[in-house]
């Protein structure tokens, strides 16, 4: 689906409350949330366009802080926008890389590798305490 | 008649009974409502993953609307009830924890005064336990001091990680119980299991075929052993004879037609919520089948859940890693009554995954304090630096807790859909809140520079056990040792419905172990059986 020009303002607005630029890096909106971004999530899930629209629809004409008091009261509605904002936003690869995240790695347990624990004696107290365990009463 | 046994449900306690069954010539069928998993959908290098998750490997029936779910009306309940319906059922997106019961979990009667014991030890199932690890893929380390010493997982444990090795310092410390943790996770190689990758989407089902799950690990098997299954095959009721003998059951198969499926023996294994929705929804009595003690649906119990976290300064990379847990601990499992309620929990150490679980409301809190300024920072400070205890609390069983029939929300083929009806006892209450205080003392003793106790939250039902009691007296239970319901002699319970008590542990593993016994049972008392000709 398409949101038009004049509700992709509205949400880039409303995403600039919830993620203003900070930390050296930019705002929602700078980084794409209403844009090229916010298509991606949609691509993903489609079921999320109509209820992005619902909830801009119920604000419109609210000041960005003033619609984002609203939205917060509606769990519906701030379950979209906490999916849209943050979701459109970690698509983006120059924020990945802002944050230090490269993304899910294969990495292997090396099961051949003694245990370290094994080397270093850190389960040495929890054995030498014993049993913490009430054993099966005897008739 | 075509079949010797008919098994309703493909997940692990009718994954098992199936292929145990078949390797000793039963002929057997299984009907499963569900699909098999299609791991195509276990994008997890996908960046849009962490949105896609949750539609295509959601635990909540009523938000997946599968074509193998049923509605459960949960308005009445404060946790929402949790599966997976299809070939290898809750294991498909399981954590994998696999916890054994303590031997006091089955006698908390004699030990502690209340509820009931289980008609068997800890010792009685531990045999079960070895061979069901085996089975499973099972990682972990023997001769945990928190159990009887015995013969561990057949794979080494998954590796401790920096957030494990520091929180069990802590413990070195504080004088507290940890271990390596058990899981269904496997380290290497293993029969038709593939090593762990480490990706951390272990609960989104497992890409790589790691995670012992009874799709994997026991299906293959069953099948080239002659079971037959058929999935999208949605029982609605079991066909009962004029003898009192289960004949079957009818079922409602993918295109819609209505079918009969005969066998000799019926067993149940459609987890705490199905098994007694088909008991309510059979034979002429309004209250159902099996019913005479009228528990049938009683004693729903779900595991209260905690959660705690901790922010380190130090980078675990916690995105990733076993999820699964890296160690656990059972310091405060034991009761002390000195605490103000009966009974404890199991703690297993997890990651907090990647950017975007950064920003959602659990476990950070509802008001979540990140949105705003400082958003960037507040990312980089959680993302990665954060470990977080997962607390298994025991819930008591209750007879107001309890599963019924709801005949105004039914599922595709319209068959009534199952109600829940659960409130969290004063002694959970305290219980968890007792866990989330020693475990925060557990973050804060590993270094955390600031600690979250997650809000309650109601979608963690994923335990569903106690609906149909095994007990030794017909008046107060449904099923007797051998998961025979006391009414019916051919109609068995093989699922977490039996449980007497719930323990504080991740359920899977005692599931497992008590459907292979009773399917063992079954194998040896078979010149006897009573079986609808």
């Amino acid at each position: 689906m398409a949101l038009t020009d004049a509700q992709r303002a509205q949400l880039g607005a409303i995403a600039d409350q919830l993620i203003p630029a900070g930390g050296g890096m930019p705002s929602a909106s700078e980084a794409g949330v209403a844009g090229q971004y916010l298509d991606e999530v949609l691509t993903s899930l489609p079921d999320l366009g109509p209820a992005l629209e619902t909830a801009l629809a119920a604000v419109d004409g609210l000041e960005p802080d003033a619609a984002l008091a609203v939205l917060r009261e509606d769990p519906a509605a701030w379950g979209v926008l906490t999916a849209v904002v943050p979701g459109a936003y970690f698509m983006n690869p120059a924020i990945r890389a802002a944050i230090g995240y490269p993304g899910l790695e294969r990495r292997p347990i090396d099961a051949s590798a003694e245990p370290d624990y094994l080397q270093d004696g850190l389960l040495d107290s929890v054995i030498a305490r014993g049993p913490v365990f009430r054993p099966t009463p005897t008739d | 008649m075509e079949h010797d046994v008919l098994i309703v449900g493909a997940g692990p306690s009718g994954a098992i009974t199936a292929k145990r069954l078949a390797e000793e010539g039963f002929r057997v069928l299984v009907l499963e409502q569900g699909d098999w998993p299609d791991y195509s959908k276990a994008t997890v290098h996908r960046e849009d993953f962490p949105l896609t998750a949750g539609r295509d490997w959601g635990w909540d029936p009523n938000l997946r609307q599968a074509p193998g779910d049923y509605p459960i009306d949960d308005t009445e309940s404060d946790i929402t009830a949790l599966m997976w319906n299809g070939v290898g059922g809750g294991t498909v997106v399981y954590a994998a924890q696999w916890q054994r019961n303590m031997p006091s979990d089955f006698r908390v009667k004699t030990l502690d005064g209340i509820a009931d014991d289980w008609p068997m030890t800890y010792e009685d199932l531990e045999p079960y336990y070895v061979r069901v690890e085996r089975d499973f893929g099972i990682s972990g380390l023997a001769n945990d001091t928190a159990f009887p010493p015995g013969e561990g997982p057949p794979l080494p444990p998954v590796p401790l990680g920096p957030a494990g090795r520091r929180v069990a310092k802590a413990h070195n410390d504080l004088g507290w119980h940890w271990w390596p943790a058990p899981n269904a996770i496997a380290t290497r190689d293993y029969g038709g299991l593939h090593a762990c990758q480490q990706v951390g989407t272990c609960l989104q089902a497992c890409a790589y075929g790691a995670k012992g799950t009874a799709d994997l690990t026991h299906w293959p098997r069953a099948l080239e052993l002659g079971v037959e299954l058929r999935t999208r095959a949605r029982v609605r009721e079991l066909i009962v004879r004029p003898d009192g003998l289960v004949g079957g059951a009818r079922y409602i198969d993918a295109d819609g037609n209505e079918q009969e499926a005969r066998a000799g023996v019926t067993v149940l294994a459609a987890n705490g919520v199905g098994t007694p929705r088909l008991l309510l929804l059979s034979g002429d009595s309004p209250d159902g089948l099996a019913n005479s003690s009228g528990m049938v649906g009683k004693r729903l119990m779900m595991h209260p859940f905690g959660t705690v976290v901790g922010v380190f300064d130090e980078d675990f990379r916690a995105w990733q890693g076993p999820w699964g847990q890296f160690i656990h601990s059972l310091e405060f499992y034991e009761t002390d009554e000195s605490r103000g309620f009966v009974r404890g929990a199991k703690w297993g150490l997890q990651p907090t995954g990647g950017p975007f679980s950064m920003t959602s409301a659990y476990p950070w809190g509802a008001e979540n304090e990140i949105w705003g300024e400082g958003f960037q920072d507040a990312v980089r400070g959680r993302l990665g630096h954060s470990t977080m205890w997962g607390i298994i609390a025991e819930d008591l069983p209750e007879e107001s807790n309890r599963v019924v029939i709801d005949r105004v929300n039914r599922d595709a083929d319209g068959v009534p859909g199952a109600k829940i009806e659960y409130r969290l006892s004063e002694n959970s209450r305290r219980l968890v809140e007792f866990h989330q205080a020693r475990a925060k003392e557990s973050l804060l003793a590993a270094g955390a520079r600031d600690v979250v106790v997650a809000p309650f939250i109601r979608s963690t039902g994923w335990h569903l056990l106690g609906t149909t009691v095994m007990g030794t007296d017909p008046a107060t239970s449904v099923v007797d040792a051998q998961g025979r319901c006391h009414d019916v002699p051919n109609l068995y319970v093989f699922d977490g419905s039996v449980w007497p008590t719930s323990a504080g542990m991740n359920p899977t593993a005692t599931i497992a172990a008590l459907a292979l016994r009773f399917a063992e049972q079954l194998i040896e008392t078979r010149r006897e059986q009573k079986v609808a000709a």
